[in-house]
Order: C-alpha cells, then structure tokens, then sequence
C-alpha cells in the first residue's frame, strides 16, 4: 500500500506539471489541442489522487502499521468508523483529503467547461494546476503520509481521543475543506482575468455560483465546528475565538463582501477592480489559516503535529501575495471603472456599507489574532488577545451590520419613489421596537441585548416581508418561473432572515444565561434554571477503546412533571493522561439544559457538574441553516432570455453596461 | 501615459513593501512558538507560603519565610505524573549532595489524591520535606502550568531560576553553586 | 412625487420607536447603576483571565482543575477585600501579562485596543470616499467618455424596465 500511495503521489505531481505547462501554453499561443490535453490531465490526476486516497483507506482499515501514519493515528480496537475518519485526523492524511478535493474542484471546472469555454478558461486552469502543484510539492516533500517505519509495532497508538469522541468528526473538516479548498476556482478565474487582459470581466458572471456553492459548504463547516465545540466540548459554549476558527472564518466574511459586490459589477459595471481584490484576497486569507493552523505558529486544540511545512506554507502565501496583488497593481489603470452613484439612500450605496462593515470585521479579527504574533516580533512583550476582546471589538460592527441588512433590501438600484419604499419599513420598525421594549421587560440585562435583538427582529421582519410578498405575488399571478427567475433575490432575501435568526441566538447567548458548578453525592438535589437536579449514581461501561464513566442527573421541573434524563460522561481513553468529558444536553425551543461531569469522588459517591442554562443556542443553528438554504436558493436561479419587442436580446441578460443611446 | 505608469508603481512597490512586513513578521512567528508563554521566568520575590505536610502531622508544615537565608528548591510534583518520575533521582542527589550546605528541597504534591501521593512519597527513595497544596494557591502563586515545574530561591527569598519539565542534576547542581558562591561574597 | 401624508399607522410606529428608545435607555440606566454581586464579579474576573493549563479558554469557561480553583482563589479574594485590578494584578505577577485574555491597557496593548476602532473609523472614512466620488459623477459616460444623454421616450421606457427589474430580481 505504501508503494501504491507513493508512487501515485509522484505520477500527479507529474501529470499536475504537466497539465500546468499545457494549460498556459494553450493560453498563450490560443491552440485548443494545449487546453484539450490540460482538460483531460485534470481528470486523470483526479484518478490517480482517487486511487491513492483509496490506498491510505485500505491501509488503515486492514492496520497495515507499517505506514507511520497509521501507526500514529490509528489502532487496532478503534472502530471502524473512526479508522475511516482518521484519514484526516492527523497533517499528513488531511493533506491527502485536502488533494482530493482540489483534484474534484478542478475536475469538476474541466466537465463544466467541456463543450465551450470562455478566453480567460486556459490561464484559469493553468493556475488551478500550479495551486494542485504545491499541494502535491508539500505531500511528496516535507509531509509523507506514505512513510514506512522500520519496524512496524503491533499495535497503533489510537488517534487523539478528542477526535474519535463524537461522529461529527466526520463531517466538519470535509465541508470545511470544500469550503476553503472551494476558493481555489474564482481565484483562479480572476488571476486568468487579470493575465488575459482588460475587457475580460465575464469572470464575474462565470464563477457567482462557483463562489456561492464555496460560500455555503464554508458557512456548512463553520457551523459544523461550532457544533462540534458545544456538543462535545463541554465547555458550555460553541465559539472560543481560538485563533484557527477566527482564521476560517476570515475568507467567509470576505466571500460574502465579494458575493455582494459582484451585484455591484453586474448591474453597473462598477467594482471591476475591487472584485478581484477580494477574490485575491480570499485566497490569500485561506492560505494564510492553513499556513496558521499546519505550520505551527500558534498553538489551538486544531494544532497538527510538527512538520517541516511551515516554511513552505509562507513561501506559497508570499508568491499569492505577490503574484495576485501585484498583478492587481500592474493592471491596476485599466480596471478603474467609474462609480457613478445617484444617491446615499440607493442599494449601491448599501453594498458599500456592506463591504465596509465586512471588511472592518475581517480586519479586527486578523489583526486580533495576530497582534501577539507582532507585538512579540516588535517589542518581545507577550500579549494574549481572547474572547472578551473579540466580542468587544465586533459588537459594533455586528449592529451596524444588522441595521443595514435591517432596511437595505427596501432601497433601490439608483433613485426613485423613496417614500413608498421607506412606508414599508413602518412594520419591520414597529415589531422591532416592540421586541425591543419586550426584551427590556423581560430582563435583558444589558443594553446590547435588548438593542440587539430589537435589530435582528427588525432584519428578519424586513426580509421576510419582501420574501412573503414576492412569493405571494408570484402565486397571484400564476407565475412559476417567476419564483426561480427571482431565486436569487429570494435566496439572499432567505439568507439575511437566516443572518437575523443567527443574530438573535449569538446575542441570546452571549451572557443571557446562566451557569453554576455544584457537587452532588448520590441521591443529593440542586435546584438550578427553575429545575431540580438529582444526582442518581455512576454506571462504568468498557468498551474497546475506551472506558466511560456515565453519570445520571434526573431533571424535574417541579412534583408530578415529567422526569428529563441527562447523562453527562467522563471518558477514560489510554492514551489520554486526563478524562474527556462527554455533555448531556436538554435541547429546547429557547434554553438549552446543559450537564458537564467534571470530578468524581470515592469512585462515584459524589460528583461535580457544572450546568449551564443556555439561551438562544439552538436560533444558531437554525439560522445557519437558513442561511445555506437561502445560499442554495439564490444558485439555483436561472434566467430565461427574454425578447424585447424590436427583437434585441433583454438587456437585462447583458452583463456589460451598453451605450444607452443606442437604440 | 506617464500617470498609468506611475500609478503602477506605485501600487507595485506598495505590495512589495506589505509583503515583505508579512513575511518578515510571519517569519519570525515560524521560529518562536507563541500563544500561552511557557518557561517564562522573571525575578521576583519568591511567593510565600505555609503548606501542610503530606503526612499530616503538624511538625511536617513548611512555612517557606522561615527558610530565610537557606537556599530552597521549590519542587512541583503529582503521583499521575510520569515525567516526574524521571526527575526523582536528580532531586534525591540534590538533596543528598547539598543538606549539609543548608540547601534544602521541598516537594510541593499538586492537584493529586492524598493516599496515591503518599504512596508514591513513600517509595520515591526522597527524605526531604515534602507538602500538600491541596487548593493550588502556592501553584497558582508561583505560576504553574503543568507538572513537573521546579523553582530556585536565593537566601534573600528572591526566585532566581525556574525549570519546566524534568530537571537534571547538573542544572539544579549548577545553580545551588551559582547562588551559594554569590552568597559567600 | 408628492410626499405621502403621515396617517394612524405612522403614528403608531413612531410610538412604538420612541417606547424603543425609552426602554434601551432605561436598561442603560439600570445597568449603569446595578451593583454587581460578588458572584458576577468573580466570574467577570475569571472571564478575563486565561485558563492556564488549558488552550483558548477562560478561567470561567474551563473545566480544568486549575481553573476552578483559581476561581475559587478569586472568590476568596474579593471576600477578603481585594479589588478587581488588584486580583488581576496578582495572577499577571505569576504568569505573565499573557493570562491576560485582553491586552493591558499600556504601551502596545493599548495599540491593540485602540485598534478596532480605529480600523472602524477608517474603513468608513473610505467608503464614505468611494460615495462621495460616486455621488460626483452622475452623467454616465461612453467608452469614449462623452456624455450620454436620453430622450424622454428612452426615459420612460428605462424606468419601467427598471420598476419592473427591482420587483422580481435582487
């Protein structure tokens, strides 16, 4: 197996180069024989990265030892289903994974453009292989999955027991490699944009979906992982600001810059250049977190083992930067297009706002999560930067954001009949304040709270009226393919209800709650959250890999209610030098019940808990869901081409702005 | 036209410059490893505390002001610590070497289960005084993180050198001199 | 375009804000004055301090050993007298300005407090550039850059296609 795995990471180097070399050639000299051997490369070094994945799962499924990287991350007693997951549980397996997708991805560009291609489309995959390249570079250089070890040991070491703990392991890392890897195609259509020259700016049009389907399987990973912290954690939250999630979540926050200011482009022909700054900048984003999180600069729960990758990750980001930027400088004269805006009260004006306050957003947080990184470089003082500051620094913005998502979709492209718009705001303002007041009497304790879920009332009421009443209207007049011809109003409409639901859960559950740490001897009672808690003793179950410790609160909301049953679980893995606990959740429309076993005494007589009483967490999730729904909805639109009387196409099919005067 | 050219070079350079900074800092945070400080030592006063022995009788507290003009080998241990295992005959020697000397070693026992740690007290081949920290406050005092984690203080009650992790003989050897040869001065 | 005139359900709205405003200031207003317990002041001091054994958590958040008990350190603290600053103070002189889970507020750490606003105040500085130039340049222009201009036939077609473009498209 390690053979096979070896000598298939070679060959796609190989054909990888190739493809690269074919690829700007065909672009170069405009020969399709180049671009058609570059297209069908893609799919064969899909295959052979396909076979060596297959390999690495072979040989974890039949303990092959042999192979160092099964022998640290697998063992014999780990089930099945983790012995699959441990793929890329570890740096070097990920790094397979991650090879994968970005063959897919670029597989997946060369089906999509197999009968007709645009002139940026050879640059484009050029860039895509030479992106492939470095992965591969990486993968048969400083990171070998595919290491042998002297002597193979019997058994492996297990992987780490915070990663087999919870099936979700399963899925958070694949959706947020999609999401990142993702970012790969309109960078690279951008970069081809900038090589192929002014004139080219169909790129934009070309890649919305690609970006958008990018921006849901990020938003489905980022989820995932913050469900995965408060699941499984047990720490009672689902967002430690830890400096890997604050770096995934940066090209998120640009992407939704980009996919708002691409309408800029579209509709005006504005923000030519500034598209592709961000297109860059995303990229370069995505490969700044991975060299974070793999080249080992900072420690985090993320943190892969040593490896000589560092270097190379800061060698690439550096060619990124330079490469993408600097051509954004050098073609930097022709791409200026002329802003030309009628009023501050228009929806141009609002994508501004939008890309201002996203991008403050992605500042804070980058400069946050670096500055113990520069203030050490700089003056040796060690600074930490940690949750209270991030929520500090980003309240603002987030208000800011909700109030514009709260009354933008009421203007207008460029100005007209501004009273009748600003009438429809009378019923988003009214319940708003409504809840705001509510939300005062009902204790919220602070004036952000209560503010804050004033805006993300007035956010879901404002889209979720334009939403209801362009559904409405389409069902009014029989008109079905009005509701996809306008999916992708609906869809973003959908996303900012999901935004406004998501908003209101962060808010709830930022300090609305409340928390407690209590022991408990068996048969003992707490009274906690308007519940009543009873400790009712310890059961031990061993199982292959790992003992588990359950305890057994039984939760009663008062004499003659029904008996809830939390089990919060300590779990005693080998490897593992301390327990990991295990929480139990009482999941409801509005709180959460949250158990967390931390101590035990005298082998279970007693035990310490700590509960949480957690508003809110659950419009989280719920949100985020909304939000790709609404993603998925707004991909999914298409438009027909529609005739106008004198037999023109529909000018509204036409992406680059025409002289008006012609007619 | 000359303004194209410029304002291309001027956009170029300002890339250059912004990344070389990134790269420099990026740079730089490769070769240190930087999040949470660990090994970090400043000279202070060394904390004080008045801790129980571990056998529990009354003779075996440790209060360390009155350890005043000795020097004193702060040492913190737990039974679930296998490293410190390793570290147990270099503080055995140390104690054996120094005693006479006026040195004296104390064990501080850290976040453990009093029978395990007896236990372990008990076998570990040391006679020096060993206590209980049963509420972490000398730990929390002293700035641990984690076991083992041994300190060195002067005569004065200054601390004067800290060990993270297992400790040797000759660097605990090499510092007692250090501050013994100072002292006579 | 004549204004619309203001009628009931304007007024409601408006009533329904100003009730808004009053409840946000008096939650303000009950905060500002609101003494904090002890058990509020213990954790908002917990909250910032790191968990020292512990990656990215707080001393409030983590499950640790060493966590609880430096909450119960900080409980015993107050009790004994000792002020917030003072606490923190105390736990800075054992591990380093980095238990801190914001930077300090001198020298570079206040740099990096200061930032976000900063960074804030000139983002917007900005995009109120891009709007202004926007709003200076109204006329569209040609690929040439002459001056385009509509006849009112053009006019009023393009305003209907426009009406009815923002009624079903985003």
């Amino acid at each position: 197996m390690a053979h096979l795995g070896q000598a298939g990471l070679v060959i796609a180097l190989v054909l990888a180069g190739y493809g690269a070399v074919a690829a700007f050639l065909g672009g170069r000299t405009g020969r399709p024989a180049f671009v058609e051997s570059a297209r069908r490369t893609s799919f064969a070094v899909l295959g052979v990265v396909v076979v060596v994945n297959a390999a690495m799962l072979v040989a974890l499924l039949g303990d092959d030892f042999g192979i160092r990287y099964v022998a640290e991350n697998s063992s014999q007693g780990t089930p099945t289903f983790f012995k699959v997951l441990s793929l890329w549980a570890a740096d070097d397996g990920s790094l397979l994974l991650w090879n994968l997708i970005l063959a897919g991805f670029i597989g997946a560009v060369a089906w999509r453009f197999r009968k007709s291609h645009p002139p940026t489309y050879p640059y484009a995959l050029g860039v895509l292989f030479a992106v492939q390249l470095f992965y591969l570079l990486l993968i048969n250089g400083p990171a070998r999955p595919f290491a042998t070890l002297a002597a193979a040991p019997a058994d492996g070491r297990g992987p780490s027991p915070l990663l087999q703990n919870h099936p979700l392991m399963a899925v958070h890392p694949p959706f947020l490699y999609l999401g990142f890897i993702g970012f790969t195609v309109p960078f690279a259509f951008g970069i081809a944009a900038l090589l192929a020259g002014p004139g080219s700016d169909q790129w934009v049009t070309l890649i919305r979906r690609w970006t958008l389907a990018v921006w849901c399987f990020l938003t489905i990973g980022l989820s995932l992982g913050a469900l995965w912290s408060y699941s499984v954690l047990g720490w009672g939250g689902y967002w430690a600001w830890d400096p890997v999630e604050n770096v995934a979540l940066l090209p998120w926050l640009v992407s939704t810059a980009f996919l708002h200011s691409v309408m800029l482009q579209q509709r005006r022909g504005m923000a030519a250049l500034w598209n592709l700054v961000l297109v860059i900048a995303a990229f370069a984003l995505m490969t700044f977190g991975t060299f974070l999180t793999r080249g080992n600069v900072l420690t985090s729960i993320h943190a892969f083992t040593e490896s000589g990758v560092g270097p190379a990750y800061l060698g690439f980001l550096v060619v990124v930067l330079l490469g993408g930027f600097g051509l954004v400088a050098w073609r930097m004269p022709s791409l200026r297009s002329p802003a030309r805006l009628d009023s501050v009260l228009t929806r141009e004006a609002a994508i501004v706002g939008n890309n201002v306050l996203l991008l403050s957003a992605t500042a804070i947080i980058l400069l946050g999560t670096t500055a113990p990184l520069i203030v050490e470089a700089v003056s040796g003082e060690r600074i930490s930067v940690g949750r209270p500051y991030f929520e500090n620094a980003l309240a603002p913005v987030l208000f800011l954001l909700l109030l514009l998502v709260g009354t933008a979709p009421m203007l207008p492209w460029r100005a007209t009949r501004r009273s009748r718009r600003l009438a429809h705001l009378r019923l988003p303002v009214g319940v708003a304040s409504v809840v705001t007041v509510a939300g005062a009497f009902a204790g919220a304790r602070h004036i952000e709270a209560a503010a804050g879920f004033g805006l993300a009332a007035l956010v879901i009421v404002t889209n979720g009226q334009e939403l209801l009443a362009g559904v409405l209207r389409a069902r009014r007049r029989h008109q079905r393919g009005a509701l996809r011809r306008g999916g992708r109003r609906y869809g973003g409409l959908l996303v900012h209800v999901g935004l406004g639901v998501l908003a209101a859960g962060i808010i709830a559950s930022s300090g609305l709650g409340e928390q407690s740490e209590v022991t408990l001897a068996e048969g003992q009672s707490v009274t906690f959250g308007g519940h009543e808690l009873r400790y009712d003793g310890l059961t031990t179950t061993r199982e292959p890999q790992r003992t588990v410790l359950t305890t057994r609160l039984s939760v009663t909301d008062g004499p003659g209610a029904a008996t809830e049953l939390l089990t919060p679980r300590l779990n005693l893995y080998p490897a593992a030098s301390e327990p990991i606990g295990s929480p139990s959740i009482d999941r409801g429309p509005v709180w959460d019940l949250y158990a967390s076993v931390i101590g035990l005494q005298r082998n279970g007589e007693s035990a310490t808990f700590r509960l949480y009483h957690n508003p809110g967490v659950n419009w989280v999730w719920v949100g985020a869901l909304l939000m790709v729904i609404g993603g998925l909805t707004a991909g999914w639109s298409r438009r027909r081409v529609e005739r106008m009387p004198h037999g023109q196409p529909d000018p509204r099919r036409e992406r680059v702005p025409a002289g008006i005067g012609a007619s | 036209m000359a303004t194209r050219r410029r304002t291309q070079v001027w956009a170029m350079g300002a890339v250059a410059v912004a990344v070389v900074m990134v790269t420099t800092v990026l740079g730089f945070g490769l070769g240190h490893r930087g999040a949470l400080a660990s090994g970090q030592f400043v000279q202070r006063p060394a904390p004080t505390f008045v801790l129980p022995g571990l056998d529990r009788r009354a003779e075996s507290t440790v209060r360390l002001a009155k350890l005043r003009g000795h020097v004193v080998v702060v040492n913190f241990w737990a039974s679930w610590c296998a490293e410190c295992r390793s570290e147990q005959a270099a503080l055995n020697r140390t104690w054996q070497r120094f005693r006479d000397s006026g040195v004296v070693v104390v064990g501080v026992n850290f976040q453990d289960a009093a029978g395990d740690a007896r236990q372990y007290a008990a076998t570990s081949g040391g006679s020096y005084p060993v206590v209980s920290d049963s509420d972490s406050s000398a730990a929390l005092a002293y700035g641990i993180r984690g076991v083992p984690e041994t300190y060195v203080v002067d005569p004065k009650g200054r601390l004067v050198d800290r060990f993270v992790g297992p400790v040797t003989y000759a660097q605990l050897s090499r510092r007692i001199n250090d501050v013994l040869s100072k002292g006579d001065r | 375009m004549t204004r619309r005139r203001w009628n009931a359900v304007d007024a409601v709205v408006v009533v329904a804000l100003m009730a808004a405003l009053v409840a946000l200031a008096t939650v303000a207003l009950a905060d500002r004055s609101a003494r904090p317990t002890a058990d509020e002041q213990a954790h908002d001091i917990a909250a910032s301090l790191h968990c020292p054994v512990c990656k990215d958590l707080s001393a409030a958040d983590s499950p640790a050993p060493l966590a609880r008990q430096m909450r119960a350190q900080i409980r015993e603290r107050l009790a004994d007298g000792a002020g917030p600053a003072e606490i923190r103070q105390e736990f800075v002189a054992s591990y380093g300005t980095s238990v801190l889970m914001s930077p300090p507020d001198h020298g570079w750490g206040r740099a990096v407090n200061l930032a976000p606003l900063a960074l804030l105040a000139g983002a917007a500085l900005v995009g109120a550039g891009v709007l202004r130039r926007g709003l200076r340049s109204p006329t569209p222009e040609g690929p040439n850059g002459e001056a385009l201009q509509l006849d009112d036939e053009s006019r009023r077609r393009l305003e209907d296609a426009l009406a009815q473009l923002s009624r079903e498209e985003p």
